[in-house]
């Protein structure tokens, strides 16, 4: 993912443990990151730079999330903004997309999930790109949803191809099964449950790419999950 | 019973007693002043006879016209007790009928012999004269009392009304606006108290609700902070590769307890905020459409652990809720059905127009059913799941007056919700 090094990632985050970790995720996939800890700064930074994607936390120590989010608008940035929330109120939820944010994530979420929203949402904004995205032999368009190893057309359930999406969104990163689960199924999901049936998902996934002539990128870490990638 | 109702009702009950007893007492009194004057009289009249008789020697009947006026009866035993006064009725042969007297007896001699002399006295005119007194006396009390009946209703309309606006505000108060009642001063001073206690009393409430529900957001706000944290880290640890595998399950071990604590707390948050009623608004939700649309979502978990699902319509059952407590409320439904249900097993589901129920196979109860929903009982200790599912449906349909039951009948546990019967 080379192309992930023009793009510009700002995190408002208050709590700084937890800026640090999503900006070092971050900059692990590509992203230049830059990370702010309150309101003030946060102002100062979009008014001077151009991000395309800016992550942003509610409550800050010296204002309120929304109101960067409307400033941004007022400016007509062009960043994809994504809200993250302990506030698990389906208010704060309604009003961040009202408001023009493109996304909403609740706390406690995993990085991977933050990784792979923040993607999704830049693919979803650079229109003028390409449609594509591609992993060695494996090349998944976006917009047809259609998902191919070479030139062959791979076909896929809709879960599958959420998965194998997940996984492009995260390359060399060691998913752990509750992540993933949750990005497939939500949390209203017997982790049980989940597990198995994302492990039958993995396996069908993966015996339908290599069947095609893919290399088996799906590595399982044990009593962890699962890593995507080439070794 | 109204207030006017009951101050009129004791009014007008003791109106009535004070009405008759000065009614009786005054015609009481009256007629012993009559009587008093007639037995004036009498002894006046016998004066005169024994006057006459002393003079005359004899008595001559013929100087009174009036029949029965005086009567003499010549005396025995002189020694038999003579009644003074007493009423008598006598025949009136012009009017033909009997008219009351007063009569006078004593004894007096005439010419030597002893004779019972009776002197009457008609008592018709003083009789009349009662009756009319005590009625028109009657008439003017009763008018007296109607007036001041009337006027008591009025009165006590116009010094309630401010008691009765108290409480029309009162019972229009709403906790979510988040402040008190605002009453104004009143000069009658126990609705002033009034007022201003249940001011108080309000503010207090309204205040002390919001600083709850901030306690819990602040709460959810602080736990879920650094739970965020310590999940992004440990994610970011599991990233590292020189970990031995005993290391890694520790890692695994806080990364799992992390997960599961924030998921605890959410749900605890949920029913604090349901128990506040912090869900305030509500919208006609169609429970049967909503069950529908569940069942797609959850498709993919019955065919994974082969449970067959039958769903049955016969209506469409609205309930009013808040969407997200309605979707909180068929998802652990549903779960609770596959959490407890066994592999190849089957879930029926019947929606009729005022009642949703959920019935799956499952192995027999271990706990009683009655404490099925409290919080934290588990069918299995150890399993993975909260214990809360269950705890948070029973409180979502406590708070929307919907009732739950719990039955269980040839292998099949069976959660009924349904609405009260009108009227109840």
């Amino acid at each position: 993912m080379k192309k992930n090094a023009t793009l510009k990632v700002l995190v408002v985050e208050d709590e700084m443990g937890l800026a640090e970790s999503i900006a070092a995720h971050l900059t692990k996939d590509g992203f230049i990151t830059e990370t702010v800890f309150n309101y003030e700064s946060a102002l100062e930074k979009i008014s001077l730079y151009t991000y395309d994607c800016v992550v942003v936390d509610i409550n800050l120590p010296d204002g309120i999330g929304f109101d960067i989010v409307e400033t941004l608008k007022k400016i007509k940035a062009s960043s994809g903004i994504i809200i993250i929330s302990a506030r698990h109120a389906l208010e704060d939820k309604i009003k961040s997309l009202d408001i023009g944010s493109d996304d909403y994530l609740t706390k406690p979420f995993h990085l991977s999930e933050l990784n792979a929203r923040v993607k999704s949402l830049l693919r979803r904004r650079h229109f003028g790109g390409s449609n594509e995205i591609s992993f060695q032999e494996i090349r998944v368009n976006y917009i047809s949803r259609k998902v191919f190893v070479g030139e062959t057309e791979v076909t896929l359930s809709k879960k599958e191809y959420d998965l194998l999406l997940y996984f492009m969104s995260n390359i060399e990163v060691a998913l752990t099964k509750p992540a993933m689960a949750e990005h497939l199924w939500g949390d209203n999901i017997d982790s049980a449950d989940s597990f198995d049936m994302l492990y039958s998902h993995i396996k069908n996934l993966r015996k339908k790419l290599t069947d095609k002539g893919s290399k088996d990128y799906i590595h399982s870490i044990y009593g962890i999950g699962y890593k995507f990638g080439k070794n | 019973m109204k207030l006017f109702d009951r101050t009129n009702f004791y009014y007008i009950v003791f109106s009535v007693i004070i009405y008759v007893l000065v009614g009786a007492s005054f015609y009481l009194v009256v007629e012993h002043v009559i009587y008093q004057e007639v037995e004036q009289r009498l002894k006046v009249e016998r004066r005169d006879f024994e006057n006459f008789v002393r003079a005359h020697g004899v008595w001559d009947e013929s100087c009174y016209f009036v029949e029965n006026k005086i009567e003499l009866a010549s005396l025995t035993d002189t020694l038999a007790p003579v009644t003074e006064f007493k009423d008598t009725l006598l025949y009136n042969r012009y009017n033909n009928e009997y008219v009351p007297f007063r009569e006078y007896s004593f004894v007096s001699p005439i010419g030597g012999a002893p004779y019972k002399v009776t002197i009457r006295k008609s008592l018709i005119e003083s009789r009349t004269l009662l009756k009319s007194i005590t009625g028109i006396m009657m008439a003017v009390l009763s008018l007296g009392l109607l007036v001041l009946f009337l006027f008591q209703r009025r009165i006590a309309r116009r010094i309630w009304a401010p008691f009765y606006q108290t409480l029309s505000r009162a019972k229009s108060f709403d906790l979510n606006e988040g402040k008190g009642l605002t009453l104004t001063p009143e000069e009658i001073f126990e609705f002033n108290e009034l007022n201003s206690v249940l001011n108080k009393v309000t503010d207090k409430i309204a205040r002390d609700y919001t600083s709850l529900k901030e306690f819990t957001e602040n709460a959810s706000h602080e736990i879920q902070t650094p739970l965020a944290l310590i999940n992004s880290r440990v994610e970011e640890l599991i990233q590292q590769k020189n970990f031995s595998d005993e290391q890694m399950r520790w890692i695994q071990d806080i990364y799992q307890s992390a997960l599961r604590l924030s998921k605890l707390h959410q749900a605890l948050l949920l029913l604090s905020k349901i128990e506040h009623g912090q869900f305030f608004e509500w919208e006609t939700i169609n429970l049967t459409t909503a069950m529908a649309e569940k069942l797609d979502e959850f498709e993919e978990i019955f065919t994974h652990k082969g449970i067959t699902v039958q769903f049955t319509k016969t209506g469409v059952y609205q309930v009013k809720m808040h969407p997200v407590l309605a979707d909180v409320l068929i998802t652990n439904l549903l779960s609770n059905a596959v959490k407890h249900n066994h592999p190849q097993g089957v879930i029926n589901i019947v929606g009729t127009d005022r009642a949703l129920q959920v019935s799956n196979t499952g192995s027999t109860l271990t706990a009683s059913p009655e404490r099925l929903f409290e919080r934290f009982k588990k069918q299995n200790q150890s399993s993975s799941s909260l214990g809360l599912g269950l705890a948070i449906v029973k409180k979502i349909c406590d708070s929307y007056h919907l009732a739950i039951q719990y039955s269980f009948d040839k292998g099949m546990h069976t959660l009924t919700i349904s609405s009260p019967v009108a009227g109840q």
